[in-house]
């Protein structure tokens, strides 16, 4: 069954078909988050939320309406909502330093590429915005079409954006790697 | 080549994006210029590392907390109908006695004390249902039940001026969005008395939570509350009201032009 035709079923009534949205979403997700805030457990609490809202607001799920395109809307609201509500922006206390201590769970912080340590870093000094565009382009790897549907905008201007945020991430990646 | 078009055309080359003119053109460039070769392999580190990140795992907690979760707002949505039903049911077999009882003893009792016992009796229910009403949304430990206390007003035909106003304060004041929803829910649904469209207006002026911002401008638009559009012009133009809240009040302002 399409995710479209499962969250009909929601809006109609059937909450137990969120169970399958679940399955298919949850880690995408939770990486979407987990790499916007750098914290895995606040990026668990709020995946959480996301499911939360989608049972909640079911009824304002346009019927026809792309269902990935509207949970990472919803996914992007919780963001915001969140530290909108905490009066606290990522960039006022992240510790670079400590990005992957927070990205990574234990066992996969001692594996983890030196490499990608840097990139962490890297991502954690772009601009909220910058960080979402390439989380959602390279990390994530949706079609420039599809983040324009997301964000509201033309794919013109995302593609412009994602193009602005990669020369940003090379001079950090670049900076970081000197010292 | 000016140093934007070259980056421009260097990341759609790592990504495989030229025409096959446009490739030469890159390739061509990249032998003659030193700088440009650097640019051209620092971007394809950083970019192939974005690409081959590895995957995170969320924890096995995630999963068992979202069953916790879903199993509740099932349990939710059932809730009302398990509660709802049973008083209605012993209403509808006290009112099915009191007939049979006033069919016995119709030859012995006078109208007007017949008519004073019914009055009495619905007065005694309409009481106790506000009390557990009132003391639903007044329980601070527990947002669920404050969000019941609301929905056992949205049930009621026509509330008295003291439900009114512990409904308002619930939207206006209460922790929990949730619990405020309800409250303006109950509220939109006596839109006709006078004053709960005063309360509402009043609300819209005054709310914070955007959730609720959003709620409060789709229910004044659609009840073309007198005071709205003055109301709406403000929120449009508030620089610290959240876009999302802006949009919606523009779009009521549409509505109502």
């Amino acid at each position: 069954m399409t995710d479209e035709l499962l969250m009909e079923a929601v809006k109609n009534g059937d909450l137990q078909q969120v169970s399958a949205l679940f399955e298919r979403y949850n880690k995408r997700i939770f990486n979407f988050l987990a790499r916007m805030t750098m914290d895995r457990t606040l990026a668990e609490d709020l995946t959480q939320n996301v499911f939360l809202r989608i049972i909640k607001y079911r009824n304002s799920y346009k019927e026809g309406a792309r269902f990935q395109s509207w949970i990472y809307q919803v996914a992007r609201n919780v963001f915001s909502d969140h530290y909108q509500v905490h009066k606290n922006k990522f960039s006022d206390f992240v510790d670079i330093e400590k990005v992957s201590d927070h990205l990574q769970d234990s066992e996969e912080n001692e594996t983890i590429h030196e490499q990608e340590k840097l990139l962490q870093k890297s991502m954690s000094l772009l601009s909220e915005e910058q960080r979402e565009l390439l989380i959602l382009t390279r990390f994530q790897h949706m079609k420039y079409e599809e983040v324009a549907v997301i964000m509201d905008t033309t794919v013109a201007n995302i593609k412009v954006k994602v193009h602005r945020a990669i020369l940003k991430l090379r001079e950090h990646y670049f900076e970081l790697e000197k010292i | 080549m000016n140093k934007e078009t070259l980056e421009t055309l260097l990341i759609d080359y790592i990504d495989g994006k030229l025409t096959h003119e446009e490739k030469l053109q890159v390739e061509q460039e990249l032998v003659n210029n030193k700088d440009a070769y650097i640019l051209y392999e620092q971007l394809k580190q950083v970019m192939h590392a974005m690409d081959r990140s590895s995957k995170l795992e969320p924890s096995a907690s995630l999963q068992s907390s979202f069953n916790t979760l879903l199993q509740e707002e099932i349990k939710a949505v059932k809730k009302p109908k398990v509660i709802f039903l049973q008083p209605s049911f012993y209403r509808v077999a006290a009112a099915v006695t009191l007939l049979i009882l006033g069919a016995g003893l119709g030859y012995w009792i006078s109208k007007y004390q017949r008519q004073q016992q019914e009055i009495a009796l619905i007065q005694k229910q309409l009481e106790e249902n506000k009390l557990m009403m009132m003391s639903m949304l007044d329980n601070e430990g527990s947002a669920s039940q404050r969000v019941l206390g609301a929905t056992v007003a949205l049930k009621m035909e026509r509330p008295d001026d003291e439900i009114v106003m512990a409904l308002g304060k619930a939207m206006n004041e209460d922790p929990n969005t949730n619990v405020r929803l309800a409250a303006l829910d109950a509220l939109s649904k006596f839109n006709k008395e006078r004053h709960v469209r005063g309360i509402l207006i009043a609300s819209l002026a005054t709310q914070k939570d955007p959730l609720v911002q959003i709620a409060l401008i789709r229910i004044l638009v659609e009840m073309k509350v007198q005071g709205t559009v003055k109301e709406l012009e403000r929120i449009s133009n508030d620089e610290e009201v959240l876009k999302e809240v802006k949009d919606e009040a523009h779009a009521g302002l549409l509505k109502l032009s």
